[in-house]
C-alpha cells in the first residue's frame, strides 16, 4: 500500500530534503504534499487527505505544537499520525509534543532509514 | 561545562550533522580565515542563556555541501538554493549543540538568517540593556574542498560580572 504524506516546514531546502529521504529509504509513497507552516498544513488539510504528517517545530504564523494541537482537537484530524522532526533533542520538548498527540519524534540529525521506520511504525499503530 | 568540553560538543555537532545529513566528512583542519564569497549563517536561541550561532562557508564548499542535501548537480543550484541549504545546517547543528550541553533546559531557535561577513556586528536593538557576548565555542574544518567554521557566542549583562551560565 502506498500513502499520502504532508510535509510542513519553513524550509524549502528541508522539504526538499525529506521528499528526497522518503524516496531513497524506499517507503511507498502515493503523493507528497507540502506546507510551509501550521496555518498552510491546516488549508491544505481542508482540501485534500493525507496518512501521516511530518511537521518542523519553529515557523512563522503557526508553529509545529499549536499544528499539533489543533490537529489532536479536531475530530477528523487526530487520526492521522503527526511525526514531529526537529533540532530539540531535549526531553522536555518531546514529552511535551507527545503529550499534545505527536505520533512520533525523530531528531535532527538522522538516517533516512530512522525516517522510515518511524513512518510506517506511525501508520501501524494507527491501522491497529 | 568547561571550555574545552563546549568546542568538543560543537565540534561533535557539526560531524554528526554533516555526515548523518549530509553525507560528508572533514578532510582536516582549518584555519577558518574569511574569504570574500563566504556564506554566513546566523541562528540566535533564546534560553539561560541565550545567544548566537553564527556558520561561515566558503562558497565552493557550500555548493558542494548543497548539491548533496537537495540532490541536485551543483552547477544547477541557484544562489538562493545554497543559502537555504546553509541556513538549515546552522539550525541544525545549532539544535545539535545546545541539546548536548544543556539536555534538561528548554531553547527555542528563531529562524536563521543569512548574515553580512562582519560576523563581530553589534546586536539590532541597542534600546536593550547593555550586553555583553562571550565567544564560548568555536571549531573549523575543511570540507568539500573549503573551509567552515561555526562559533558560538552567548550574551550576558555586563553588571551581573559573576552570572553563571546553563553551559
Amino acid at each position: 500500500m502506498a500513502y499520502r504524506v504532508l510535509i510542513v516546514d519553513d524550509s524549502p531546502a528541508m522539504r526538499c530534503f525529506l521528499h528526497r529521504v522518503i524516496e531513497i529509504s524506499g517507503f511507498k509513497l502515493a503523493g507528497c504534499f507540502e506546507a510551509s507552516n501550521g496555518r498552510e498544513a491546516l488549508e491544505l488539510l481542508g482540501r485534500e487527505w493525507v496518512d501521516a504528517i511530518l511537521t518542523d517545530v519553529n515557523m512563522p504564523e503557526m508553529g509545529g505544537e499549536e499544528l499539533v494541537e489543533r490537529l489532536s482537537a479536531d475530530e477528523m484530524l487526530r487520526s492521522i499520525p503527526v511525526i514531529v522532526i526537529s533540532t530539540d533533542a531535549t526531553e522536555k520538548r518531546i514529552s511535551r509534543l507527545r503529550s499534545l498527540g505527536a505520533r512520533g519524534y525523530i531528531t535532527k540529525p538522522f538516517l533516512p532509514e530512522a525516517l522510515r521506520t518511524e513512518l510506517e511504525a506511525s501508520l501501524e499503530a494507527t491501522r491497529a | 561545562m568547561p571550555e574545552s568540553g563546549l568546542n568538543a560538543a560543537l565540534r561533535d555537532s557539526v560531524v554528526d550533522v554533516l555526515e548523518t545529513m549530509f553525507f560528508v566528512r572533514s578532510t582536516g583542519d582549518s584555519r577558518g580565515e574569511a574569504s570574500a564569497g563566504d556564506i554566513v549563517a546566523r541562528v540566535h536561541f533564546e534560553g539561560e542563556p541565550s545567544g548566537n550561532l553564527t556558520l561561515r562557508m566558503s562558497a565552493l564548499a557550500a555548493r558542494s555541501v548543497s548539491a548533496d542535501f537537495l540532490g541536485e548537480e551543483d552547477w544547477n543550484l541557484a544562489e538562493q538554493q545554497i543559502g537555504e541549504v546553509v541556513c538549515e545546517l546552522a539550525n541544525m547543528v545549532c539544535g545539535s549543540f545546545l541539546s548536548r550541553v544543556e539536555s534538561n533546559a528548554t531553547f527555542r531557535l528563531d529562524t536563521p538568517c543569512l548574515a553580512s561577513i562582519d560576523a563581530d556586528c553589534e546586536p539590532a536593538d541597542l534600546r536593550q540593556p547593555v550586553a555583553h557576548r562571550s565567544r564560548v565555542a568555536s571549531h573549523s574544518m575543511e570540507i568539500a574542498g573549503g573551509a567552515l567554521r561555526v562559533f558560538v557566542e552567548t550574551e550576558a549583562r555586563v553588571w551581573s560580572a559573576t552570572a553563571e551560565f546553563a553551559f
